[in-house]
């Protein structure tokens, strides 16, 4: 297993520096100059110069790519112009925000959706079926920053059950309970899209996981129904929801963003809209280059779980 | 195209999501010259107007601005930028996907790698850092949420074109000399461009929820232009004063979006022919039943295990009935093997299955007959009923144990729940049976065997796994479905002689289903013929083997090729099975029978007993010219 892990940690450095290589083409499609860019244009032709030398924005393209790449294998991001702060630390501190709410919205959503897809598919053509069906198509066709939004105007201002936003009260005590308050209404908003999403594809793997002969094999040796569901043909299902989920992760992750807008989240997405208006391009891409590689770890370790699943699977 | 059409109009949800949908355009076309206010034009003295106030329907917003003209012309917007995203997206990733498919390689090759790292990033990533380089701005937006759905499209597509790139009519296109580009456009595009559409309409409404999201955040729409993500996101500040403002634009969103999956669901199910045949169906826990007749066990003084009585079972699909089992009678008792052999599709393997309600349903009824066991109905018997002699009195071998093992479970496992599923034992002790029970079918190291994976096991131990299965709570029935069909001589021969053992030794009883007669004469000492659903010869396995009395029998066994009877022929029976949705009247047999006459075509024909113990369902049984075949 140790062996499968290095080895699909090794395969992945190929695409974090792919990813780098990408994020560093579009930032270089900018146009103009981000020397002017971030001195304004009343600024002299000679501070525009120095300025550009300083950056090392005079040297050639592969060059400035790879003193981009070095410095951040090193771990030096670059530093903000407009928080005047190191990319790094700032990325740091806003990712773990982004990853309490994210990463609460992600187990919510795998949970939910999945238990869903099952029942509806037990259940198929049945009511709670068409229920789940109903709600499923409701969740995945709203927009997450106006459900979000709707969920302040009903759950925090009609009805006062929790705080209107932000991730701490302003006054009073940073604990776990205050957290869980705040926390509450955004990791929703953010479950609901991917849990329909989970739910409608765990639904049709379960659908054809029950048309398999292991599963008459299992009803053959007199196995109780609720454990033909929910051990036989969930576990084998697992197997192609798994997968999905990876996927999602990145969805929720993506959501965030809007989520973070809309409950005034302190995280990496908000800092990043913020960073996209300023023209603060380094922590664009500081920011964006630093998720993007949490998230292919995050996949390896998808790929973990299902080869941890499934004996089939060569480690 | 008019079956797509008819298809979609059936699936009544994507026809309303077809006619919203319609609406929707159609008045986002009209925007133009329908008499509305100018969208843009702001009368603060005026702002904040509620829902159905005099002049402005949907109220104004924070500048006194008509919400209802700001609402359509942003609806325009927002469906004009999130189709042409779609538009965008999927020419250039069918482009970019039809020609890595088509040259394949190292074209291929590099192009998959690069749509690999795209896809490696959450797609909102690469949306932002898009935005963040060209500025904010709708058209930046637009360019962004096209980019990022490019790599979609052209993984979809380039699966496809593979497929497509390696058929004959390209080949023979090539060969005649055409250039490649030619062929891509009138051999290979043809063919994916309904790929395409599918996968923009179930795409579309993304687009349009991802353009509008970035709007919302600032970065598409500038003002006083807006879409309807602008429109939210403008909204916002004033959300708990004013929630009108946001409902309006957020609710159109909704409905737009929902509109287009409903759509998009109903074009994907149109086009997707496993669910036209309605193979999705989930198998109920037991087969439906749904008897007009229930026989009388009959005497009840015989020492039969297992009497079958009747039976009928049939498959409804659509509107099509299709007899697989028309009427059956069979009886096992202690110790006894019976034979049940004919062709693939003769309807034993559903006679078996329907014994224990194992028959998939949908689309399986059992729609007549009785399975006395021990004298108690098991047809329309109560699922607990059913569930408590599964496996532990009757119990079932199955043909290819690939298949029908749980792939994830190791067998000690699956034999331990066998156990543990009937009797209240603890976790150890099942363990330690389920060792035994794999001693008992003769495989080695039972006990480090007890943690391989079936797919870790060759074929004949798999079968043998299958059988430890069966045996796990000493029942008191086997049938066995073809148990050795797949398995090579030696391993046959080896798995019969288990059998046969376990019968002497703990008197099991065992319906063995086959369509080999050497197997049957091995092993069982009743034997009875099926065809097309029915019995049509029943009796003593020697007696049967030395004279068979139907026709259908004598043919079948005329099959079996023989050692050291180099010259006799192989003799095919001519012509094919009836399908058993259209059965003809009369013997089922009839068309491909020598001997038939115009009275085999017309009236049922009962099966007949001729000699003791025998019985054969013809009108011109052979009765004196027995075939010459040595067991």
């Amino acid at each position: 297993m140790a062996g499968y892990i290095l080895k699909r940690l090794l395969s992945a450095i190929p695409v974090l520096f792919g990813i780098s290589v990408i994020v560093f083409v579009i930032m270089a499609m900018i146009p103009g100059d981000p020397a002017t860019a971030i001195l304004g244009s009343y600024a002299t032709p000679e501070n525009v110069e120095k300025l550009n030398r300083d950056l090392g924005l005079d040297k050639p393209m592969v060059q400035r790519y790879f003193i981009w790449l070095g410095n951040m294998v090193q771990g030096d991001f670059g530093r903000s112009f407009s928080l005047n702060r190191d990319v790094l630390d700032e990325v740091l501190d806003r990712f773990g925000a982004t990853l309490i709410l994210a990463g609460t919205s992600f187990v919510l959503c795998s949970i939910l959706g999945v238990a869903a897809g099952v029942v509806s598919a037990a259940r198929q053509y049945g009511l709670a079926d068409k229920a789940i069906t109903f709600a499923v198509l409701l969740g995945i066709s709203i927009p997450s920053f106006f459900l979000g939004m709707m969920m302040i105007l009903i759950f925090a201002v009609k009805l006062r059950w929790f705080p209107v936003s932000g991730m701490w009260p302003i006054y009073g005590a940073r604990d776990v309970p205050a957290l869980i308050s705040h926390l509450t209404l955004p990791a929703l908003a953010l479950a609901v899209v991917a849990t329909g999403v989970i739910a409608r594809l765990s639904r049709s793997a379960m659908l054809e996981v029950l048309r398999q002969d292991f599963i008459r094999t299992a009803r053959a040796k007199g196995v109780p129904e609720r454990a033909v569901i929910w051990r036989h043909a969930l576990r084998a299902a697992m197997v192609s929801i798994i997968p999905v989920l990876g996927v999602q992760a990145g969805f929720v992750l993506s959501g965030a963003v809007y989520i973070e807008m809309v409950f005034q989240w302190p995280g990496v997405g908000r800092m990043l809209v913020d960073a996209i208006l300023q023209r603060d391009i380094l922590l664009v891409q500081g920011g964006v280059v630093f998720v993007a590689a949490c998230y292919v770890l995050f996949n390896i370790a998808v790929d973990v779980a299902q080869s941890l699943l499934d004996p089939r699977i060569k480690t | 195209m008019m079956d797509f059409l008819r298809l979609l109009a059936r699936n009544r949800l994507a026809f309303a999501g077809l006619i919203v949908m319609g609406v929707v355009v159609a008045l986002a076309i009209l925007t133009p010259i329908l008499p509305l206010a100018p969208p843009d034009v702001t009368n603060t003295a005026n702002r904040f107007q509620p829902v159905l106030s005099e002049g402005a329907w949907l109220g104004t917003d924070h500048l006194g601005r008509d919400l209802l003209s700001r609402l359509m012309w942003g609806t325009r917007l927002s469906v004009a930028v999130g189709f042409a995203a779609a538009l965008i997206a999927a020419t250039l990733g069918a482009g970019i996907g039809i020609v890595a498919g088509f040259y394949g390689g190292r074209t291929d090759n590099i192009i998959m790698r690069g749509i690999d790292m795209l896809m490696a990033f959450p797609y909102i990533l690469l949306a932002l850092a898009i935005v963040a380089a060209l500025g904010p701005g709708l058209m930046n937006a637009l360019i962004a949420v096209a980019a990022v759905n490019i790599p979609f499209f052209a993984r979809n597509i380039r699966g496809i074109t593979v497929g497509i790139a390696h058929k004959e009519f390209v080949d023979a296109a090539r060969l005649s000399g055409m250039k490649d580009a030619r062929i891509i456009l009138s051999e290979v595009l043809p063919n994916v461009i309904p790929v395409i559409v599918i996968a923009m309409s179930t795409t579309v409404g993304w687009m349009i929820l991802e353009t509008a999201g970035l709007s919302f955040l600032g970065l598409g729409s500038q003002p006083p232009q807006a879409d309807l993500g602008s429109m939210l996101g403008e909204a916002r500040s004033a959300l708990i004063t004013n929630p009108h403002t946001s409902v309006v634009p957020g609710a159109m969103i909704l409905v737009i979006v929902m509109a287009i999956n409903l759509l998009g669901d109903g074009v994907r199910d149109a086009l997707d022919p496993r669910l036209k045949s309605g193979a999705l169906s989930r198998p109920m826990p037991a087969t439906k039943v749904d008897r007009k007749t229930i026989p009388y066990q009959g005497d009840n003084t015989d020492d039969s295990l297992l009497n079958i009585r009747a039976l009928e079972t049939q498959f409804h699909v659509k509107n099509r009935v299709y007899r697989a089992v028309g009427g059956v009678d069979l009886r096992v008792a202690p110790g006894q093997c019976l034979g049940l052999i004919g062709e693939s599709g003769s309807g034993k393997s559903v006679t078996a299955l329907s014994v224990m309600g194992l028959v998939a349903s949908p689309p399986g009824v059992i729609t007549g007959g009785a399975a006395y066991y021990k004298g108690e109905d098991l047809i329309g018997a109560p699922y607990k009923t059913l569930r408590a002699l599964r496996g532990d009195r009757i119990s079932y071998i199955f043909q290819d144990p690939l298949a029908t093992l749980h792939p994830l479970y190791t067998i000690g496992d699956q034999l331990a729940e066998a156990i543990r599923v009937h009797h209240p034992v603890s976790r150890g002790e099942a363990r330690a049976r389920a060792v035994d029970l794999l001693k008992s079918v003769r495989i080695p190291n039972a006990e480090s065997r007890a943690n391989s994976y079936p797919h870790e096991l060759s074929g004949g131990m798999r079968q043998r796994v299958g059988i430890a299965m069966a045996l796990a709570n000493d029942p008191d029935v086997i049938i066995a479905d073809e148990p050795t069909t797949a398995l090579d001589v030696t391993v046959q021969a080896q798995i019969l002689s288990l059998l046969n053992d376990l019968r002497r030794e703990r008197g099991l009883a065992i319906i063995f289903i086959t369509h080999d007669f050497g197997v049957v004469a091995q092993l069982c000492d009743h034997v009875a013929v099926m065809y097309a659903g029915r019995i049509v010869e029943h009796g003593p396995t020697n007696d049967i083997l030395r004279a068979p009395a139907h026709p259908y029998t004598a043919r079948l066994m005329a099959c079996v090729p023989e050692l050291g009877q180099g010259r006799r022929e192989l003799a095919a029976i001519p012509g094919l099975p009836p399908m058993v949705d259209q059965l003809p009247a009369g013997c089922a047999f009839a068309p491909r029978c020598d001997m038939a006459s115009a009275a085999c075509k017309t009236g049922d024909i009962a099966l007949g007993t001729t000699q003791t113990g025998r019985a054969v369902r013809c009108l011109t049984p052979h009765t004196t010219a027995p075939v010459e075949v040595e067991v």
